[in-house]
């Protein structure tokens, strides 16, 4: 379809630019000024650029904030989808009072705010002893995002038609064996979409990780940026910089999903 | 059989951990008797958020909060939609752009709208120079201002995605109908109030309860942006439940402030399953 922009859609799109592309550029710009340039505002577009900020968050501390970060992240996708994969595919396949009853479940889950489910995990993870551990965020992670995504998952299954899971079957494939190599392949849309939607929420998730680490020196990316936009006296650039290195695999896992994404997302709401 | 996994994770990590917010929420439980026996106190918790006036005003917060949030992600999400139906490549980057800043954490966004909103940052610097204001505006150090400038930033961050899931509804109409409303001479804004908005009316539902909790539970930009302050004036309800909890180790007075959050929630979700039951009875 085809439409003109008028001239007010235009006055649109102006203006949701600049709302979405001046923080991005003011991330980029900050990040590599001198403390002293920040705020002067003869210096907005016109200042030395300089590497400082990254030079300095460049550390190991920050290498190690990165390997927490993409262990607690995968760790997080792999168990959620391992979990919600079987458990959307049986909810679109069968009906009942059950399957309803766990539907409506999973929605109350999903809405769960975060900050009433983490004082009792951490009452419960300090019973286990599980406290200053990353299974203790990546299962905190895991149980938050799964009700999410298995209700994500399942119109996808749904719309694998019966039929050829019926021809499958007569063919002599179990349940399982038709699952794995009939179903799975052809809803492989919806698990890369939800995977990366997983990846990404769990990658930005700082509230248990801020919580169940007991020591900052732990912390993934996100708790770090947390703690230090909170504290008193930021160092702006410094910031900045640690928010664009947190946001490069963003970048990255975006860019290569990001046609899935656009068209995966709207699947749960509308038909 | 392909329920089980599931049925055990979220049993142990999900409903498990609920029933012992709602045991913590009536019993005192402080630091120090984290992992002892609680004494069983009641409604005493409840009773006490209201009495030391932290629960009663967090909650019409909350309220005002919720309501900034999704008056603005619902109209703009809307408006973007129909500005971003529009074929071309400035339309399809802007998308781009949108769910881009979408899918970055939310401590990357709140960490640089806390910079723009500064005394000395960019909306200030305009403010100040264009001669609108004569001194920077406390966008995040005013009582009134604080809740305001969150809640817009909040939503600021739900419009991609109400955006992208309006313009999929939009995109659904036959392109006809609009050829034959413009051969009947019907205006912009005519095509608008009659083609667009009903029929997106069982999207709107849906996403309205959506943002609706979204905007409830919120509470990452809060963290990162005010903290809760100045003093309480951005304390929403599921923020207060963190704070008293996290902060003053009260965990019993968190737990309930958490609990009533979780209410709240309850009601929300009831809506939502209903809105969602008749619409699969439709389609």
């Amino acid at each position: 379809m085809s439409v003109k922009a008028g001239p007010l859609a235009v006055a649109a799109k102006v203006l949701l630019t600049g709302m979405y592309g001046v923080p991005i550029l003011w991330i980029l710009l900050t990040s590599v000024k001198s403390s002293d340039d920040v705020f002067d505002p003869g210096r907005t577009f016109l200042f030395r650029p300089v590497t400082t900020a990254y030079v300095e968050a460049l550390d190991g501390d920050l290498l190690r904030a990165l390997l927490q970060s993409v262990t607690i992240a995968t760790c997080a996708t792999a168990l959620v989808l391992v979990i919600a994969i079987p458990a959307a595919y049986g909810l679109a396949r069968t009906r009942g009072w059950l399957p309803t009853a766990a539907l409506g479940l999973l929605i109350v889950l999903q809405m769960m705010p975060q900050t009433a489910t983490v004082i009792p995990l951490f009452q419960a993870f300090s019973g286990w002893r599980l406290l200053d551990t990353t299974a203790a965020v990546v299962l905190a992670d895991a149980a938050l995002l799964t009700p999410f995504a298995t209700l994500l998952l399942r119109p996808f299954f749904r719309a694998v038609p019966p039929q050829i899971e019926e021809a499958s079957s007569i063919d002599g494939a179990g349940v399982l064996r038709t699952f794995w190599s009939v179903v799975l392949p052809v809803a492989r849309n919806g698990v890369a979409t939800v995977g990366t939607l997983t990846f990404l929420l769990a990658w930005g998730e700082f509230l248990y990780a801020v919580n169940f680490y007991l020591t900052p020196g732990q912390y993934p990316l996100s708790a770090l940026l947390a703690q230090q936009v909170s504290a008193f006296g930021i160092n702006w650039p410094g910031l900045m910089a640690l928010a664009v290195l947190t946001s490069i695999p963003i970048l990255v896992v975006f860019s290569s999903t990001y046609r899935l994404l656009r068209d995966g997302l709207t699947v749960g709401a509308v038909k | 059989m392909f329920l089980l996994p599931a049925a055990v994770f979220l049993g142990l990590f999900s409903l498990y951990p609920l029933v012992q917010l709602v045991r913590m929420a009536v019993s005192q439980v402080t630091a120090a008797t984290l992992n002892a026996d609680w004494v069983l106190t009641g409604l005493d918790n409840v009773r006490r958020g209201f009495e030391t006036g932290q629960t009663g005003p967090a909650i019409s917060r909350t309220l005002v909060f919720v309501v900034v949030v999704t008056v603005l992600g619902m109209l703009v999400g809307f408006g973007a939609a129909i500005a971003l139906r529009t074929t071309g490549r400035w339309s399809a980057w802007l998308l781009a752009l949108m769910v881009f800043v979408w899918a970055l954490p939310p401590v990357v966004n709140g960490s640089v709208w806390k910079f723009l909103l500064n005394d000395a940052g960019l909306l200030n610097t305009v403010l100040l120079s264009t001669g609108l204001r004569d001194t920077p505006v406390p966008f995040l150090y005013d009582q009134h201002w604080a809740l305001f400038s969150v809640a817009f930033v909040n939503a600021f961050a739900v419009i991609p995605f109400n955006t992208l899931v309006f313009r999929a509804a939009l995109m659904t109409i036959d392109p006809e109908v609009f050829e034959a409303a413009q051969l009947d001479g019907a205006s912009k804004w005519q095509q608008i109030r009659h083609i667009m908005v009903p029929s997106v009316r069982p999207t709107t539902l849906v996403l309205l309860i959506l943002t609706l909790v979204y905007g409830f539970r919120s509470f990452d930009f809060i963290y990162v942006m005010t903290y809760g302050g100045p003093g309480t004036a951005t304390n929403t309800l599921p923020f207060l439940g963190y704070l008293q909890a996290f902060v003053r180790y009260d965990y019993g007075l968190g737990a309930a402030t958490s609990a009533l959050a979780v209410v709240g929630v309850l009601v929300l979700a009831v809506v939502y399953a209903r809105s969602i039951k008749r619409e699969e009875a439709d389609g």
